[in-house]
């Protein structure tokens, strides 16, 4: 038999049928937009969650340490391995899928703007590190090497780091119309460490510096990112600014040799690693942990983040997999109704010669129909039904329902995307088809005598 | 000339609860190319279980059915379909034809069944209806159409594959005196015009004298048969082969 005659014939049978048809489509409708509309949630929760991640800091960016544990072992060579010398961040860079690599120079200062104080972390990074952060408008990245020390002010210090010492009362910065004067702190390396005691008598007052604002990271009072709490400078410009004030023993607190020399090079406080894609995060921590440092990314955090969220998904996805098998009994209970009211057709068309495999086919297409239809209208229903939720959760001034779910605005709950959509009409035809299975090879063994029997 | 269909000792033993009730015990007979056949038995006296094991409906007990050369009683249900499509046509007692479609299409389904195209079939179709008379009610539907009109149909439908042998259960059960009458002549019209071999069912001894040969059934046994000496075919075959076609007769005890 001709596959467009199956189709036509079981196209008819559908359509002699109509209510029943359409109720068990129904079934189909309501199982598809269920299962769509619940994984689209827990997709579009996942991007929500990616584009906060995303939002608080560069998710290929990976922090990389000096490893502690090792101090014990007491082998200067050991811990000189893991020190993040100029050597070691040239070494990162030549790991494979790494872009590029940033030390970072870290000095606490204490700083006093209009009878104020404060005080934070200035933090000497390459070029590169600078040129990913989001500046507000107006800002400027720090030259490279230049002979005057400008910053890039992260946002959230100008909003939390300035208070009264008496009353602790906060005051709100503005660098490009306060002065703010930073105080460096005092070295605690000297030289010649007899002549200390008598210099000590006579402390020297601490230099206050002006320096100016080139930038402020993107963000208001409520936004918050990793780059939030810093400032940031040029690396190299701001060891020319620390070399003037340290001499050779280049930061306030070097470290010493054994002999109680300061280092004449320079190790950082942390360096940051970046990857050419997230999914190279791992590999490349992996690797430089193994060689010895601590390392974190945001990577970790999105991963077991996710771990979490998938659990969520498949609940969400059994939910509406629930409602799908209910609909697939319909069809099955549909189909096997169908066939108690054919048998003597059935057992007709046996009888006049139709293969048995077309008979079980001719099912199979019913039952695969009713379930392309309800999967066609079923993501129709879903794209409303989604439309509908991000209509709520969004624009709509409904605030609770975001806040319920924890993501501001930006993106939507619910998102099916086009495979989403294809899979479900894919599956809807599939469950179908399984559901007609069973009542198809019925209808295929029926006995042709129940066409001659006489009622 | 050889037989068409050979039936050699034919039994049929149905199983009911823990009782074997024959319903065929052991019947041979040999049919020709060309003959009208009429079986004939009052119910329950296995003429029907005789006529599906000869479509290959039901598969004997014992022994051996062949047809044009071939042994149906060993194929299998695959085999048995697929062997009616293209050698068995059948007309019911209750016409069946299928209510969805139209008097044109039941007729064309036989065809569609083989995979015959849609312009194919219908021309085909077309030209049995009219052989039936019926050809004016090509796009009715069966529940708008006489019974007489509906196994007109049906016997078109069954004719619509040129079939070597046509099966017919009680055709005129359901009918009046008249057009009982109407169809009989019609099928033996094409009995003899196309050299068709038409096995009928029937209770009826009067409907049964249409045949050109009748084999009587009581009780799973085959107790007379009646040749209609005046048929063409018959008195071919007897010149033929020197003697009328085999067909055991037991003596009811």
């Amino acid at each position: 038999m001709k596959l467009s005659d199956l189709f036509k014939l079981a196209v008819s049978n559908l359509r002699r049928r109509k209510t029943r048809t359409l109720l068990t489509v129904l079934g189909v409708v309501i199982g598809t937009a269920s299962i769509v509309v619940m994984v689209s949630l827990g997709l579009g929760m996942s991007q929500m969650m990616l584009q906060s991640f995303q939002d608080e800091g560069s998710l290929t960016m990976i922090r990389v340490y000096e490893s502690y544990d090792r101090g014990d072992s007491g082998k200067a060579k050991d811990k000189q391995k893991t020190e993040l010398t100029d050597d070691n961040i040239a070494m990162f860079g030549t790991i494979d899928h790494v872009v590029a690599v940033s030390p970072s120079l870290e000095v606490n200062v204490s700083a006093k703007c209009n009878g104020y104080e404060g005080g934070f972390t200035i933090c000497g990074v390459s070029q590169y590190y600078l040129s990913q952060l989001k500046l507000r408008e107006g800002g400027k990245i720090p030259g490279h090497d230049q002979n005057e020390l400008s910053l890039v002010y992260g946002n959230q210090i100008l909003y939390n780091s300035f208070y009264k010492p008496s009353n602790y009362d906060t005051y709100t910065v503005n660098p490009d119309k306060d002065t703010i004067f930073i105080t460096f702190p005092t070295s605690s390396y000297s030289e010649k460490p007899t002549k200390t005691d008598s210099e000590s008598s006579k402390p020297k007052e601490p230099k206050k510096y002006v320096i100016p604002a080139s930038g402020i990271i993107a963000g208001g009072e409520n936004d918050w990112s990793s780059y939030s709490y810093n400032v940031y400078a040029d690396l190299d410009t701001f060891k020319r600014f620390l070399r003037k004030l340290y001499k050779k023993a280049l930061v306030p607190d070097p470290r010493t040799r054994k002999n109680g020399k300061a280092y004449n090079y320079y190790v950082y406080d942390a360096a940051y690693v970046f990857v050419d894609d997230m999914d190279n995060v791992q590999t490349v921590q992996e690797q430089i942990s193994n060689l010895g440092f601590n390392v974190s990314s945001n990577m970790e955090w999105l991963q077991s983040a996710q771990e979490q969220l998938g659990m969520v998904q498949m609940v969400l996805g059994g939910i509406g997999g629930v409602s799908l098998l209910v609909a697939a009994i319909g069809i099955m209970n549909t189909m096997m109704m169908s066939i108690y009211e054919r048998t003597k057709e059935i057992g007709v068309m046996k009888v006049l010669g139709c293969d048995m495999s077309d008979i079980r086919n001719m099912f199979l297409f019913e039952s695969g129909i009713i379930g392309f239809l309800g999967g066609i209208a079923g993501i129709i229903v879903s794209y409303i039904i989604s439309f509908v939720i991000n209509f709520f959760t969004s624009s709509g001034g409904d605030d609770t329902m975001s806040m319920f779910f924890g993501y501001g605005e930006g993106g939507s709950l619910s998102f099916i995307p086009v495979w989403l959509a294809a899979f479900a009409i894919v599956f809807a035809i599939a469950v179908g088809s399984l559901a007609g299975y069973v009542p198809a090879v019925r209808a295929m063994k029926l006995s042709p005598l129940a066409a001659i029997r006489n009622e | 000339m050889e037989p068409l269909i050979k039936v050699r000792d034919l039994y049929k033993i149905f199983n009911i609860g823990l009782n074997a009730v024959p319903a065929l015990n052991g019947v041979s007979f040999d049919i020709y190319k060309g003959e009208f056949i009429a079986i004939v038995g009052t119910s329950g006296s296995g003429k029907s279980t005789c006529l599906n094991m000869l479509a290959g409906l039901e598969a004997p007990s014992k022994g051996i059915i062949q047809i044009a050369n071939k042994r149906i009683d060993r194929m299998n249900e695959a085999q048995l379909v697929a062997f009616r499509r293209q050698n068995v046509g059948f007309i019911f007692q209750s016409y069946n034809l299928i209510p969805s479609m139209n008097a044109l299409e039941n007729v064309a389904m036989p065809l569609m069944f083989r995979g015959v195209d849609y312009k194919e079939r219908t021309k085909a179709a077309k030209h049995y209806m009219e052989l039936m008379g019926i050809g004016d009610q090509c796009l009715h539907m069966p529940n708008q159409m006489s019974g007489g009109q509906q196994q007109r149909v049906g016997i078109a439908r069954a004719l619509v594959i040129d079939p070597k042998i046509i099966f017919a259960d009680e055709p005129t059960g359901n009918l009046d005196s008249h057009t009982t009458d109407d169809v009989l002549t019609l099928m033996k019209k094409i009995v003899s015009e196309e050299h068709r071999t038409l096995i009928m069912v029937t209770h009826d001894p009067h409907i049964a004298s249409w045949a050109d040969r009748q084999i009587r059934v009581v009780d799973g046994h085959v107790v007379e048969t009646v040749i209609n000496n005046e048929s063409p075919i018959e008195m071919e075959i007897l010149k033929e082969n020197g003697e009328p076609p085999f067909c055991e007769v037991k003596k009811a005890d």
